[in-house]
């Protein structure tokens, strides 16, 4: 019986064998305020029960992020800083603009029914939503670029 | 002038006790694990002053070597103990720490902290620590026979054991402890409660090495 036996199996027991079937029970719960209405609590228990299923992986995604760089060295903290937002800005966002491209046009179509004060505009902001998903690095280096260009100050 | 014979063997019980002395702290920093407050009292709190006085047990020929040095000839007499009664009274003592204290208290002890984990669940609290207290009890004896890996023997022992334990937290234990970290943020997303500091923490566990080596070139 040793400490690194305890908590490494902890870890284990945790991560693969009970938040899988928490999983099952974020689903049930995203199933069960879909059927409500409660659009607002039902994509969260959703995603909920993925990342659920995703433990093992996240932490491999996470061991990816901070070791491209020695274990001692003192600017992988930095890097791995850099690669998490590289992944989240290049990866997810393409993937999350797909879903938002997908849902402006089945509200377009008419397909959801929307009954928010602002209905008429809800295809509009998915289409949106989804080109900034699209362009962060360009929106961010034109924020660069204004600030760059402001270097100088005020003459 | 040789000392005497019974101060010579008072000199080696001390001696013979620190091994005892240092299992006994281990189980009371078991002990000070839950009773000191969140994470953060593990390092600085009694956990940490504890586990000190356990290096400090498991290392003091090294330390008492240090004397000469200052002045003092301190020699350790070498041997077993001479008189009868003290030789009792160690063997007495470490069977008590031994056979009582670490493999029947301790392991009571652990199973009344996993009680405390679920009485814990209930009140709305978390059963990590608790759980991680009830480990650490139970490991009393492989903590102390790692600790006893680490010792040098050396006037650096004391300073080399600090060293190995500084390491084996943060290459074993810390990479460890992300995964769960890991499952916390992943619970705190689903329940609606703030990820972010756990994510941090995931990221701080996987590059703790980094992060001491950073803190040394920024000086």
């Amino acid at each position: 019986m040793s400490l690194y036996n305890g908590i490494l199996n902890l870890t284990n027991w945790a991560g693969n064998v009970i938040m899988p079937t928490l999983g099952a029970l974020c689903f049930a719960f995203a199933v069960i305020q879909f059927a409500r209405g409660y659009h607002h609590l039902y994509s969260n228990w959703a995603y909920g029960g993925l990342l659920c299923l995703m433990v093992s992986g996240l932490l491999r995604a996470f061991e990816r992020f901070t070791g491209q760089l020695g274990y001692n060295n003192p600017d992988l903290v930095w890097n791995a800083l850099l690669q998490v937002v590289d992944w989240f800005a290049n990866v997810i966002l393409p993937v999350y603009a797909g879903m938002h491209v997908a849902m402006g046009a089945l509200k377009f179509g008419g397909l959801l029914d929307v009954r928010s004060h602002h209905a008429q505009l809800d295809h509009t902001r998915h289409f949106l939503g989804a080109i900034l998903c699209l362009m962060i690095s360009g929106l961010l280096r034109l924020a660069e670029f204004f600030v760059s260009k402001g270097v100088g100050g005020v003459s | 002038m040789a000392p005497p014979q019974l101060v010579s063997d008072f000199i080696r019980l001390l001696l013979l006790l620190a091994t005892p002395a240092a299992v006994i702290c281990l189980v009371l920093a078991g002990l000070s694990l839950r009773q000191s407050g969140g994470p953060t009292m593990v390092i600085g709190g009694n956990f940490s002053k504890w586990m000190f006085w356990a290096i400090v047990f498991i290392t003091l020929p090294g330390l008492l070597s240090w004397f000469p040095s200052f002045g003092v000839p301190a020699s350790i007499p070498g041997g077993g103990i001479g008189t009868g009664w003290m030789a009792n009274l160690q063997s007495d003592l470490t069977n008590f720490v031994q056979n009582f204290v670490v493999s029947r208290l301790a392991t009571s002890l652990a199973a009344f902290y996993v009680l405390r984990a679920i009485l814990e669940t209930v009140e709305g609290g978390h059963p990590l620590p608790s759980i991680i207290t009830a480990m650490f009890l139970l490991a009393v004896q492989t903590t102390f026979t790692l600790l006893r890996s680490y010792n040098s023997g050396g006037q650096y022992a004391t300073t080399d054991v600090l060293d190995s334990l500084w390491n084996y937290a943060a290459g074993t234990i810390c990479p460890i402890a992300a995964g769960l970290a890991i499952v916390g943020a992943v619970w705190n997303f689903a329940t609606r409660r703030p990820i972010m500091p756990l994510v941090g923490a995931t990221l701080g566990l996987l590059t703790v090495s980094a992060i001491w080596k950073l803190v040394t070139k920024m000086m």
